[in-house]
């Protein structure tokens, strides 16, 4: 790519041996290697698993938002026929949590209750409907403490704190400063200040699959878990760590996933309850949370309030941003340190911007704890940052999208908070969908109630730093080369419906000239497979997906080094594909794959590699910005056509045109099937998707009534794939799981001002708001 | 998983057993079951009894003496798709098929719609939500939610096949050991959430029929979503028999009784519905907009009439 050749160094530093792509593989549309087994039921599941004598854990969950727990009175449940014993919160006091900064959660509530919904104690017994009768027998007494329910209320120095031992003046988890170039400077210099407030509301994941645990206490002592996680060696750690096990003594093994789209990222109650009564009782314990309790579970997007200045020149360009915003995140902290960076640190994205200033709060309320969820922390500000600019252009007569195309950053540039960015796709996405759509010669001329709105943006893939400090590897592949030809991939990953097993499959069926059928994936069991730090952050792809070329790579070089003597060739001069492995220059003069298997084994001894990779420490100018650098950016555009019927409100999403630069496609199948769920997610949190509350209860804790989109209310999707060839991708490649989810909302919502000349700053735009917004412009 | 609460099963032959058997306290009529198990597994039902109304014979669809006659366990996927329906009851057939989803049109039986226990956002939650809340009126509970200093519960009438049969003049035979009544569909519903239906606890509803020669009905229902949801606002519309005549509409989902209205013209229907309409706020939409929207949905279907 020409855009590429200005790089600096660090944007070339090659992670793999950067030979051109040989295998045949990259870029087709093969079906997964294991999505026959989940369309014909055959995927074993968490909660499929059956052991001799298993019994079932059932929580007992807090009925008061903010209390201390007085008495809990068991008795009534353990006198029923079939319950088999229970477990309370003061029996597992240690805290964990995934950031080491923020450990606040124990695994049932101890002394006192955070939000209603929490678990307070766990029955056991030999069947589901015994344990849930017998939990409901349980009489918990409280003493009622003021709930804190709002961000006012969370900023209150007189509100009591939800976490006693917090020293910060109010409940705040954390508080996020930074500035950079100078902002007052920036805005005397603007032509033009845009100010407003947004609020974007909380919403969950909702994967088809719940939250599912089933521990078994092995004869030795140990202990072997099975979960339905995102991130098997965070639970691996904090299982470990809350009971006071060897990490070497628990085995934690992630079945098939019914997706988690940010929802499983966490340790859950249901893993570390389910091991500890299972020792407890000496017999396999599983507990598979209710719907209701997947919503208590939660650890989905933060509510938010958001305050946006943007000043600008008359050209469009942007002379600084002042930004603030306050995210409600619920009783615990979860992800929310990182999230607190999120909201601010991708807004110089994907425009040039040397003037930045923003001050986030993540803040704890008596409601279900929030945490990463599909774009975490970088939605909700991308829609006031894309609103912002559609505004900006049409008050100076600018077309959005040649204002955002004129101050798009290069490949090579680093952004005004030390970002890094190797590669951009930014133009060529906004010209896709722009070019498809019609967007030139059709926005602003639709006529009411139909509009065409176009909003773009960028994410990460994965973070430069591991969440606990380590030097180690972040993605790990192990391979086993069998002599019938079989490569057996052994990686920590837990692919949950994204597409990794095959990822995997595909990288190292290309590097070996073989098929991504021809290998066998073992993943996410910390028995088998070497470490991979998780499904989060959009970091797979690129970093096991590197771990895993450079084991396919070593055990390239096995091979090649055994055919070039058979042959009297160098190793270089040979080619892997088609199962082949053939001197390049003569494709005649070769062996099959499974002699060239044969040929290594005789030569060396049996096939076994390790791959692992780091990012390279591209770092950054400032110090402490520990939470933002990824060692590659993606880049999406999207033009959103909508219909608003004036009489009731309702606004239908006619179609959406989506482009996306994920670097290079390893399967186009997946990756348009990644950012066509993130559409899909968007659909669902721009017209429908809101948790709302009476007081501390959840209003609907339930699928009839937290709307999801189904079929009809999917658009139609027209998907483009952009290809930068990030070079330090592995092929090239950068992520597509989450970035598109960022720009859905706004291009929909800067539709809706086109359609009705309203700027909606309220997710969902639910009819009722849209026609109260339509009566208000009318008198 | 949410469990189901343990029960026994029946499935009688003839409807005077199974009569019997409802006579019991505890006992209750399962046909689709698709709202009746979701029901109990939020443990608003927990009956000792299940009476299936599977081998009853009360499933198929024929035509007597200008009438259709329709088995009450026959589905909604059959009762849509049978060509006099489509045919002669238009109206009939499109309700059916905004029940759920295709997929429980499948189990869903007509009889099951006709006497759909009344719905409300703090009645049909999961136990544990609605023990936090302090139950309800409508079970297990002394305050109203919805209308705390009222002394009635508010629960809604929410069945889809309802307001078109009503307006086609349809009626629903019920039997018991004690014998068989025939009454007007119209006549089968009153203004009270807890007790929405007029019928002892030993009937069973055995058959629906609808006269053939009904006046041209529109039905339109008004939900977030194309597929699974309950409506926001339900209505059917006729025209006049004769020219000069009277409009009528029959509006559900905004109280526990659907709600006639009659006017005489199509525009002063929708006014008269919009005066008569009361509707509470759900959990996705305030009064305001769903009173709003009696008065569109009203215009709209008797602007389909013509």
């Amino acid at each position: 790519m020409s855009e590429n050749d200005n790089r600096p160094a660090w944007a070339t530093y090659p992670t793999h041996t950067g030979e051109p792509a040989e295998g045949g593989v990259l870029g087709r549309r093969d079906a997964k290697i294991d999505g026959r087994a989940r369309i014909v039921g055959a995927a074993v599941f968490t909660d499929d698993l059956k052991l001799p004598r298993m019994v079932f854990g059932k929580f007992v969950r807090s009925t008061q938002a903010h209390a201390r727990i007085v008495a809990v009175d068991v008795s009534a449940a353990l006198a029923l026929p079939g319950v088999v014993g229970f477990a309370t919160g003061a029996e597992l006091p240690k805290k964990y949590g995934v950031i080491p900064v923020a450990q606040d959660e124990t695994a049932m509530a101890i002394g006192k209750v955070r939000y209603i919904g929490e678990p307070i104690v766990c029955i056991a017994a030999v069947d589901e409907e015994t344990a849930h009768r017998a939990a409901r027998a349980v009489r918990v007494t409280y003493e009622p403490l003021t709930p804190v329910l709002t961000i006012e209320q969370a900023l209150d120095p007189k509100m009591p704190h939800i976490h006693e031992a917090s020293r910060k003046p109010s409940n705040i988890l954390r508080r996020v400063f930074q500035e950079y170039g100078d902002v007052d400077a920036g805005f005397a210099a603007s032509d033009l200040v845009i100010e407003d407030v947004y609020e974007y509301p909380g919403s969950t994941h909702v994967p088809l699959e719940a939250h599912v645990a089933l521990a078994n206490p092995e004869p030795d002592g140990k202990l072997t878990l099975w979960s339905s996680t995102q991130n098997p060696h965070y639970v691996h750690r904090d299982v470990a760590h809350v009971l006071g096990m060897r990490e070497q003594d628990v085995r934690l093994i992630k079945p098939a996933i019914g997706a988690g789209y940010g929802g499983k990222c966490d340790p859950f109650c249901t893993d570390i309850v389910a091991g500890h009564l299972a020792r407890k009782l000496g017999r396999p314990v599983k507990i598979s949370l209710e719907r209701e309790e997947v919503f208590y579970a939660h650890r989905g997007r933060h509510p938010t309030r958001m305050w946006l200045k943007m000043g600008f020149k008359r050209d469009g360009s942007i002379t600084a941003i002042d930004f603030k915003a306050w995210a409600d995140g619920g009783a615990y902290a979860s992800y929310g340190v990182v999230t607190s960076y999120y909201l601010g640190v991708f807004m110089p994205l994907p425009y040039r911007l040397e003037n930045y200033r923003f001050e986030s709060h993540r803040l704890y309320t008596n409601k279900p704890p929030c945490g990463p969820k599909r774009g975490h922390g970088a939605v909700q500000p991308r829609l006031a940052l894309e609103m912002h600019i559609d505004r900006a252009a049409l008050q100076l007569g600018l077309d959005p999208a040649g204002m955002r195309k004129a101050n798009c950053i290069e490949a090579g540039s680093e952004t005004c908070n030390g970002l890094k960015v190797t590669s951009v796709g930014m133009r060529e996405c906004i010209d896709a969908v722009v070019a498809a759509s019609g967007y030139a010669e059709r926005h602003g001329r639709l006529g009411p109630g139909r509009g065409l709105g176009l909003a773009a943006s960028a994410y990460m893939c994965g973070a430069l730093h591991p969440v606990y400090q380590n030097e180690l590897s972040q993605s790990s592949v192990q391979l086993k080369v069998d002599r019938s030809g079989e490569v057996t991939l052994f990686s920590g990953t837990a692919d949950c419906g994204q597409g990794s097993i095959h990822m995997l499959a595909a990288l190292c069926a290309e590097r070996l000239g073989i098929e991504p059928a021809d290998v066998r994936v073992i993943e996410g069991d910390t028995a088998l497979t070497p470490v991979d730090l998780g499904s989060y952050s959009s970091r797979v792809t690129f970093m096991a997906g590197n771990a895993c070329i450079s084991a396919s790579d070593r055990v390239r070089e096995r091979l090649a080094s055994a055919v070039a003597a058979k042959l009297g060739v160098e190793s270089s001069a040979l080619s892997f594909r088609g199962r082949r492995v053939f001197v390049t220059s003569e494709p005649e003069r070769g062996v099959s794959f499974v002699d060239a298997v044969w040929l290594a084994e005789e030569m060396i001894g049996p096939i076994g590699e390790v791959g692992g990779y780091k990012p390279h420490k591209i770092g950054s100018r400032f110090r402490r910005q520990s939470v933002g650098p990824s060692p590659a950016y993606s880049f999406t555009a999207q033009v959103a056509e909508v219909s608003v019927d004036p009489e009731t409100g309702i606004v239908t999403i006619d179609k959406i045109w989506v482009a996306h630069d994920c670097g290079r496609a390893i399967n186009r199948t997946i990756v348009e099937g990644q950012i066509e769920g993130c559409v899909y997610m968007g659909v669902g949190e721009a017209l429908y998707e809101e948790q709302r509350y009476r007081g501390a209860m959840m209003t609907s804790p339930s699928l009839l009534e937290y709307k999801i989109p189904t079929v009809h209310e999917t658009p139609e999707i027209e998907t483009f794939i952009i290809e930068t060839h990030d070079p330090n991708g592995p092929f090239g490649a950068k992520e597509a799981g989450e970035g598109p989810q960022l720009s859905t909302v706004p291009a929909i919502a800067n539709a809706l001002y086109d359609a009705t000349g309203v700027w909606f700053r309220q997710p969902p735009f639910t009819p009722d708001r849209v026609l109260a917004a339509l009566s208000r412009k009318v008198t | 998983m949410l469990p189901l609460p343990s029960f026994q099963y029946e499935a009688p032959t003839d409807v005077v057993e199974a009569s019997r058997l409802l006579s019991e306290p505890g006992s209750q009529l399962i046909a689709g079951g698709t709202d009746l198990l979701v029901s109990m597994k939020h443990r608003l039902f927990e009956p000792r009894l299940l009476v299936s109304a599977r081998r009853l014979g009360l499933r198929g669809i024929s035509e007597h003496a200008g009438w259709l006659e329709i088995g009450a366990a026959t589905t909604l996927h059959d009762v849509a798709r049978h060509p006099t329906v489509l045919a002669r009851l238009p109206a009939l057939a499109a309700a059916c098929r905004t029940v759920a989803t295709p997929t429980i049109q499948t189990m869903a039986t007509l009889g099951g719609n006709l006497m759909l226990d009344t719905r409300c956002m703090y009645y049909n939650q999961p136990a544990g939500w609605r023990a936090t809340l302090g139950y309800c009126l409508k079970r297990e509970g002394t305050v109203c939610h919805v209308a705390p200093k009222g002394r009635g519960c508010y629960a809604t009438h929410s069945a889809d096949t309802v307001p078109a049969l009503w307006l086609m003049g349809a009626e629903a035979e019920f039997s018991s050991a004690r014998g068989v009544r025939r009454v007007a569909v119209s006549s089968m519903y009153r203004e009270d959430g807890i007790a929405w239906l007029r019928l002892e606890r030993d009937e069973v509803l055995t058959r629906v029929f609808v006269p053939l020669d009904t006046r041209r009905v529109v039905h339109r229902k008004l939900r977030t979503r194309q597929a699974i949801d309950y409506a926001q606002v339900l209505v059917a519309v006729a025209g006049p028999v004769s020219p000069g005549g009277t409009w009528t509409a029959v509006i559900s989902s905004v109280s526990s009784s659907p709600i006639l209205v009659e006017a005489a013209s199509a525009a002063e229907l929708s006014e008269a519905a919009f005066r008569a309409c009361q509707p509470l706020s759900t959990h996705l939409a305030p009064a305001t907009w769903r009173k709003k929207m009696v008065r569109v949905e009203v215009a709209r279907a008797a602007a389909l009439i013509g």
